[in-house]
């Protein structure tokens, strides 16, 4: 393979990577928080279909990205009023919001478009900076994928460098030891679980106006629960997710350079559930999640 | 059990009331939306054969996240044990050449036995390791996907045209009860299992013990049952029974396995059995709610012009009030890990039992 294949191939990576990382950054948020989401696919599919859907209005991305993010920070609100207020099955309630999440996108296509199955071109983030290429065309044209980068290393510095991020590591890790040291547990279980929603609702966003200009039924197509495994594969941190999702992208693009080769495509694809299934069963040292995740708080 | 009782009636009519209002927003006509609807689930022999049997599906798929409710476990895997229990039997129906009364049941075990193979390794992660089986059996869902679609497209290809097997022996397909319908033997075998299941939950010891573990895992172990054994059985009887459901559709209506043979029936199962609060009985009346919704969805679409994904919206809205026990009901909530924080992750089951 040449140089210039292999610079291909992490690029490509890096691209696959990005959709995962919001979303995985995502769960990393709110499950450090003790809320977990198993609704980031039908969130991502919500991201992705508002997104478009505010570019074919106001054909602006910035508001597009904008628009997704208020989507996704609606399904957190949701997500965060049933399982903290409410002290619902949190299994349950991701479950309902990828049903209504996925079904409510493919009925407002066929709303809004006049057409099931995909939604016209809009504008998109490939339209910026330009004709010719210069440095500031790929600053615009890849922003999400830098963004993705910056959030992960925020998120980072937030959760292991400030009082805020011990508060709410505190609250998924003991809610009743934060409570007993003054932490509002509520409320960062639902500031958590609402940034979770819009990270994963920005992930969408990139599917649908970074990587393409459109939204189709089943774009998202199972990223969501990829992102879950990343979460779980790099061990609930932002840095180990992030890293979790660079390799399942670098495994989606070799599998594209890989096409000719008589390598069965499924055989890389089912890669990251695999490992997961290896990981959360503790064969490469344990993989733990935090104390109270997943874990009505009842003070 | 009155709060059973609201969220039970309550819960789907709020669910359609809601239904109503996006068809409003959508410049629709509710009633003649729903009114389509019921047409084409019920209001022909034709579209009632259809909708029993879609309903045959949904019971046995239903009965494998209900039963798994039940010793407080969340199947979410029921659509991948659906799948490879198909597989299964397609492959057997169409290799294993014997008379029809030998066949039929030699393919329906087959289809039970796949579907148990992939609970077990749920189960068995969870009792060995404490894997929890929500990540294990979402995991397991894709990795069915893609075996199934790797064998279908290669070594088990059994047709030029698409991805799917050959077609089953004639000896191994299920006849239609009814004449010019596809409704076959296989619906009221679902309702013999559901009342089979529910009688063995409430009087038998193995299906006491079940319920013991989805109580309160401290309490099995302290009773001196092996609550490991106990999981795997259960994900292995969860996953057999989403075996059986997939077998039905192979041998009752494609006659072959295609790749594309479940649209996410094991999602809609989980919907099946939290509306029936995982009470085998309640499934079958639950599994035909789902049905008349899944099977009038395209006349809904094609004589009232409403999105057939309308039902999909008004099942996501169900599933979002189980979650709650925001109506007066402990809902669904078999499960007894909510009840025991500690008992998340820090603690395999495995430890000091047995």
């Amino acid at each position: 393979m040449g140089l210039s294949i292999v610079l291909a191939v992490l690029a490509i990576a890096v691209i696959k990577a990005t959709p995962l990382a919001y979303a995985a950054l995502g769960g990393v948020v709110s499950e450090n928080a003790g809320v977990v989401n198993i609704g980031l696919e039908g969130m991502m599919a919500a991201g992705a279909f508002t997104a478009v859907v505010a570019s074919f209005y106001f054909h602006s991305v910035v508001l597009a990205v904008i628009a997704a993010a208020l989507t996704g920070a609606m399904l957190g609100l949701l997500l965060a009023y049933l399982a903290v207020t409410q002290r619902a099955d949190q299994i349950i309630v991701g479950m309902a919001i990828n049903v209504l999440a996925l079904g409510g996108a493919a009925f407002m296509l066929s709303v809004l478009f006049g057409q099931p199955g995909a939604s016209p071109e809009v504008t998109s983030f490939s339209t910026l900076g330009g004709a010719t290429a210069t440095v500031m065309t790929y600053l615009q044209r890849y922003a999400l994928v830098w963004l993705a980068i910056i959030v992960c290393i925020v998120v980072h510095v937030f959760l292991y460098r400030t009082p805020g991020g011990l508060h709410l590591r505190a609250v998924g890790e003991s809610p009743h030891a934060a409570l007993t040291a003054g932490i509002n547990v509520a409320k960062y279980r639902y500031l958590a679980t609402i940034v979770g929603g819009v990270l994963a609702a920005l992930g969408g966003a990139y599917l649908s106006i970074g990587e393409v200009d459109l939204y189709s039924d089943g774009m998202v197509a199972g990223r969501g629960f990829i992102a879950l495994a990343a979460v779980i594969f790099g061990r609930w941190t932002p840095l180990g997710a992030m890293g979790a999702c660079l390799f399942f992208g670098f495994f989606s693009s070799l599998q594209i350079a890989l096409q000719r080769a008589n390598v069965p495509a499924q055989l890389l694809e089912m890669l990251p559930y695999v490992l997961t299934i290896v990981a959360i069963a503790g064969f490469i040292g344990r993989s733990r999640p935090p104390a109270a995740d997943g874990v009505p708080f009842t003070p | 059990m009155r709060g059973r009782l609201i969220v039970r009636t309550f819960g789907p009519l709020l669910a359609i009331a809601l239904g109503s209002l996006v068809i409003l927003l959508a410049r629709g006509s509710p009633i003649a939306a729903y009114g389509a609807l019921l047409q084409g689930a019920l209001g022909s022999v034709q579209g009632f054969s259809e909708t029993l049997t879609q309903t045959t599906l949904f019971i046995f798929a239903g009965l494998s996240v209900a039963l798994a409710f039940r010793a407080g476990l969340f199947n979410i895997g029921a659509e991948g044990q659906l799948v490879v229990g198909a597989l299964c039997a397609a492959v057997v129906g169409t290799h294993v050449h014997v008379a029809k009364p030998l066949e039929v049941p030699i393919c329906f075990a087959a289809g039970a036995l796949g579907g148990a193979f992939w609970g077990f390794i749920a189960g068995f992660l969870r009792a060995r390791f404490g894997a929890s089986e929500v990540i294990t059996t979402i995991m397991l869902n894709y990795i069915a996907y893609l075996s199934v679609n790797y064998l279908v497209a290669g070594p088990l290809r059994g047709s030029p045209l698409a991805p799917e097997t050959a077609t089953i022996d004639t000896a191994a397909m299920l006849n239609p009860i009814i004449p010019g319908t596809r409704l076959t033997a296989a619906f009221p075998f679902a309702i013999v299992v559901a009342v089979a299941a529910w009688w063995w939950l409430k009087r038998t010891v193995s299906g006491f013990e079940l319920r013991t573990v989805g109580r309160s895992e401290r309490v099995a172990r302290y009773a001196g049952m092996s609550v490991q054994a106990i999981i795997v059985k259960t994900m292995m009887l969860s996953g057999a029974l989403a075996g059986i459901g997939g077998a039905c559709e192979v041998m009752g209506l494609l006659h072959r396995f295609n790749a594309q043979l479940s649209p996410g029936y094991g999602f809609t199962s989980i919907a099946v059995a939290l509306l029936a609060q995982s009470n085998p009985l309640g499934v079958i009346a639950s599994a035909f709610f789902f049905a008349v919704l899944a099977n009038g969805a395209l006349s809904m679409q094609a004589l009232a012009l409403v999105p057939k994904d309308l039902v999909s919206i008004i099942e996501g809205l169900i599933i979002l009030f189980a979650s709650a026990n925001w109506m007066g009901s402990q809902f669904a909530l078999h499960r007894s890990r909510g009840s025991e924080p500690a008992n998340e992750g820090d603690e395999p089951v495995a430890a000091g039992s047995t």
